[in-house]
């Protein structure tokens, strides 16, 4: 059962070299279904920590949350695929580009859950660099001047970042070889996790800070940000609400190991770094938001934020870490919807400024509406799920500090009116700079009249069900994962400040 | 003790040649001093397998030859065959300030591996100095140049750094995890390099 997950996604990349595209997309939906019903199965026995294939992998309350976390957002996305592989091609892209399409997904989502599944920290460190292989000509798919420099700049920042990590992960094996001598078991998660308080805490507080520089530069915390939003932007849809979703957070898995690693070795002061780094991340996107010119930058910057976010939630520690395990299969479903639904807008218009789509509403209703809601979703407004997620964190940071409490509630109202504004313009206002007969008079070809009936239906129902699920979320969590929360949430639980 | 002279030496080549890297401004001698920077660190782990007689340290020194040594300057050099750059024309600070830059670098390491090392390590703080100083000194060269290639370098550079220290303060990682590394360091040459060329063929870098 356990193995599956990791052999699935491997039998598809080795199938996808010899497929043909179109008989790969019904193969890619049977995957994703199976991967989904294995985490599930799994979800629903799962009762204490299992370790499988030889004690290099294992799964645990925190890996399980980001494992469900992936499974969900890669199924609907693979439904959504479906859609935008026939709709690319219907357009007039090669059969042969989306070849290597479905290639590279498999083959980021394979080393994404290696990456999360592992026990050892160096096989961690070799999946998590391979996600950024993986994605890198995902991101240049498009081929164009912007694309490539974007992922040049995706695959220096976040390469050099990753080896500061493995800078870390050295110190962190120099550390452990004095209890277990130089072997596996000393880069081991759970052999480490036991040795805890025989381990030198100066080389441990040391692992964490370079561990939070390094993977911090893949989740993007804010001085280490810039080549995010350029990466997400540019990547098909469905790879920029993968990206966006899931790789954020596996990256973000990293630094929770280095600081559970810390908080067994009875180290506590860590959790002001990430309480800084989280709270610097939420300013840095507060800030960048408001002067967006393209849609799917804006909701890059929106992930930026929201992993701020969720850092800030793990650093508060107590109720706000339960916040932080919702707020991350919150955020995916939520951000996927988006990315997902943008994806349409763009399928169809080819355009990716702001100021150059309006009156979404009449011409892709349905996806306009998703995005519109999608959007208070985001914000983290009421009938969403997000919202939950994010009461909970707030609480913990009020109940900590107070006026860190109202700074990240100001930033956070920077950020609704930032993305809100953006979005209801192009969900109504009628295009400003021209009158509606001034294209015809200046003699140019009238403005191609495209809408949702130029797009696959699975493009534009996917980002549906995903909002109908996020709001059936708020009322109803099912049981089970509530309680892996909870026991996730224990995992950090030394560190309850109040 | 002999033994640890020799090491010392290869350690010291490393430094002279990260520092011989800022130094010049043609991409060609810059890949070149890579792989004699790969084949000394191979040469110091192959000082440890000896000196430990370890089987781990014996195949790190094989892959660290087969891929550091060969396999990415050969890519490399046929990246830059193709692309026809052969010197580094944009640099923020010039070469003179570069040097004296690195070397207070190197000054500054020294300080922060006596604050950090203190007993027991293998071959003492010397080696950690001196990953530290090229660690920084790669971060630089990414810095300071604008060509694509020299970003290139840099990486490998601090990629390099972080084996050394990895070898240094331990009889360097696990066997698995090190082909891992080194693997993947391997596959994102190759993609920087196809990157290059793309860059190359749509603007003019």
């Amino acid at each position: 059962m356990y193995e599956l997950i990791l052999i699935l996604p491997a039998a598809a990349l080795i199938v996808s070299i010899f497929a043909d595209v179109l008989w790969m997309s019904y193969m890619q939906l049977a995957v994703s279904v199976l991967v989904f019903c294995a985490v599930a199965a799994i979800a629903l026995s799962f009762n204490s920590v299992t370790v499988f294939l030889g004690g290099f992998f294992f799964v645990d309350y925190i890996n399980l949350v980001i494992l469900i976390t992936v499974s969900t957002l890669e199924l609907f996305v693979a439904f959504y695929s479906f859609g935008y592989v026939r709709t690319e091609i219907a357009g007039g892209i090669s059969k042969r580009k989306f070849k290597f399409y479905y290639f590279w997904k498999n083959l980021f989502i394979f080393s994404m859950m290696v990456s999360i599944l592992s026990n050892n920290l160096g096989i961690y460190w070799t999946g998590l660099e391979a996600t950024t292989l993986a994605t890198a000509l995902l991101v240049s798919f498009n081929r164009t001047k912007e694309s490539f420099e974007a992922t040049w700049k995706y695959v220096i920042m976040c390469s050099v970042g990753i080896a500061i990590g493995l800078f870390a992960i050295v110190i962190l094996y120099f550390t452990t070889s004095q209890v277990y001598g130089e072997s596996l078991r000393s880069l081991s998660f759970i052999n480490i996790m036991q040795a805890g308080a025989k381990l030198d805490k100066n080389f441990l507080m040391l692992a964490f800070l370079l561990a939070l520089v390094g993977f911090g530069t893949k989740v993007g915390f804010a001085p280490m940000h810039n080549w995010l939003p350029d990466a997400h932007s540019q990547g098909p849809s469905p790879v920029s609400a993968l990206l966006s979703g899931v790789l954020l957070n596996t990256a973000l898995l990293g630094i929770l190991r280095f600081y559970q690693i810390n908080g067994a070795a009875g180290i506590y002061y860590p959790r002001y770094f990430l309480i800084g780094f989280g709270f610097f991340t939420i300013l840095v996107s507060a800030f960048s938001v408001i002067k967006q010119t393209d849609y799917k930058r804006l909701f890059a910057f929106s992930s930026m934020e929201n992993m701020g976010i969720i850092a800030l939630g793990f650093g508060i520690g107590g109720i706000a870490v339960i916040g932080s395990l919702l707020q991350i299969f919150f955020h995916a479903l939520n951000k996927g919807l988006l990315f997902l639904s943008s994806g349409n807008v763009l399928a169809a218009t080819h355009e990716r400024r702001i100021d150059k789509i309006r009156n979404l509403s009449k011409n892709f209703p349905v996806t306009a509406l998703v995005l519109l809601f999608g959007v208070m979703g985001i914000s983290g407004m009421p009938p969403f799920a997000m919202f939950l997620g994010e009461i909970y964190i707030m609480t913990g940071v009020f109940r900590s500090n107070i006026l860190l409490g109202f700074l990240v509630f100001i930033l956070l109202i920077f950020i609704f009116i930032g993305l809100f504004g953006k979005i209801l313009k192009m969900y109504m206002g009628n295009t400003d700079n021209e009158e509606p007969g001034d294209e015809l008079k200046n003699g140019k070809k009238a403005h191609k009249e495209v809408n949702e009936g130029a797009i696959h239906p699975f493009m534009v129902y996917v980002p549906l069900i995903l909002l109908l699920l996020s709001s059936l979320l708020l009322f109803y969590i099912p049981s089970p994962f509530l309680n892996i929360v909870k026991s996730a949430s224990a995992e950090f639980g030394g560190r309850i400040i109040f | 003790m002999i033994m640890e002279k020799i090491a010392e030496l290869f350690i010291i080549l490393i430094l002279v040649s990260v520092v011989l890297n800022v130094s010049s401004p043609f991409i060609k001698f810059a890949i070149k001093l890579y792989s004699f920077q790969s084949l000394m660190l191979a040469f110091y782990i192959l000082m440890g397998a000896v000196h430990f007689n370890s089987i781990n340290l014996y195949g790190s020194f094989a892959i660290t030859v087969i891929f550091k040594v060969v396999l990415i300057p050969y890519f490399l050099f046929k990246t830059l065959k193709k692309v026809k750059m052969d010197k580094e024309i944009d640099m923020y600070i010039g070469i003179p300030e570069a040097v004296v830059f690195a070397g207070s670098l190197t000054l500054l390491s020294n300080l922060i591996a006596q604050k950090i090392i203190k007993t027991g390590i293998t071959f003492g703080s010397f080696v950690f100095t001196i990953s530290l100083a090229t660690f920084l000194i790669g971060a630089m060269l990414m810095i300071t140049r604008k060509t694509l290639f020299s970003q290139i370098i840099g990486f490998l550079t601090i990629d390099n750094a972080i084996f050394l220290a990895a070898n240094s303060i331990t009889h360097g990682m696990p066997l698995l995890v090190e082909l891992g590394v080194l693997f993947d360091l391997f596959v994102s040459i190759l993609i920087l390099s196809i990157l290059i060329l793309n860059l190359r063929r749509n603007v003019a870098v």
